[in-house]
């Protein structure tokens, strides 16, 4: 089942700001999700390590002291924008930023998605048809029209 | 009155054979991230154009790797840390 159908599903409006339009569950289900992303930010889930990679893999001591600072700034960021997602959820349009917010948590949800499907470069749409395939699939397009929305104007 | 105290948040772990080195800023391929996404994220962190952005997506999608920026290591880390941001995966090493 797909709910997308070909039109755009964010409309550019006046003043550089964005409409969604597509369904109302749709973007309630991206917001439910983005809480218990929030939730797991707090936890010591090991998929987390997706989301907050080794930046000196073949230094454990230089990257712990990458991770010390790295890591409490990127969750401050990821709480900041799952908040934008949740204020936002029932605006009439939101502005360019809050879009990007958008697209950050979308993106966030499908690692985080993708990472306990253990998604491979090979998988083609379709192969699987579980719920959480699906709403993978179902953050992939979205992720793909917000980028489209962004970039629309960029050079 | 009394000045606040000055906190300081970042320890010089930079020893000097550092400061000689080029970074060098590598993002992985990876099997979830959009190509999209991927090239989107290239522009808008570090201004480049579509094209330049969608040829460094291209070589990390068929080489499995691709060197997306250079510089000191304080401004490799500060790229790395954007990238992370941005849910890509990326390193930095320096250039021997």
């Amino acid at each position: 089942m797909n709910p997308f159908s070909r039109r755009r599903l964010i409309r550019s409006v006046a003043d550089d700001r964005f409409r969604f339009e597509l369904p109302e569950d749709v973007l309630g289900m991206v917001a439910d999700f983005a809480d218990q992303l929030a939730t797991m930010l707090e936890s010591d889930d090991p998929v987390l390590r997706r989301l907050f990679p080794s930046a000196y893999p073949a230094d454990p001591d230089l990257d712990a002291s990458y991770q010390i600072l790295a890591r409490s700034e990127l969750t401050d960021e990821r709480r900041a924008e799952i908040e934008v997602v949740r204020t936002t959820l029932s605006a009439d349009d939101i502005s360019r930023d809050e879009l990007a917010s958008w697209m950050r948590v979308t993106n966030d949800l499908r690692l985080v998605i993708g990472t306990r499907l253990d998604v491979s470069e090979d998988d083609e749409p379709g192969d699987e048809d579980s719920p959480a395939h699906e709403v993978y699939g179902l953050l992939g397009l979205l992720l793909d029209e917000i980028v489209d929305a962004l970039s629309r104007d960029l050079g | 009155m009394t000045a606040p105290m000055e906190i300081v948040l970042e320890p010089d772990t930079e020893d000097l054979t550092d400061l000689d080195k080029v970074w060098k800023v590598v993002v992985w391929n990876d099997p979830i991230n959009l190509m999209s996404y991927v090239t989107f994220v290239f522009q808008s962190v570090f201004g480049y154009s579509k094209e330049k952005a969608t040829k460094l997506m291209m070589d990390v999608h068929e080489k499995g790797r691709a060197i997306v920026s250079s510089g000191t290591r304080t401004e490799a880390e500060r790229d790395v840390k954007k990238l992370h941001a941005h849910g890509l995966w990326a390193t930095l090493e320096a250039d021997e």
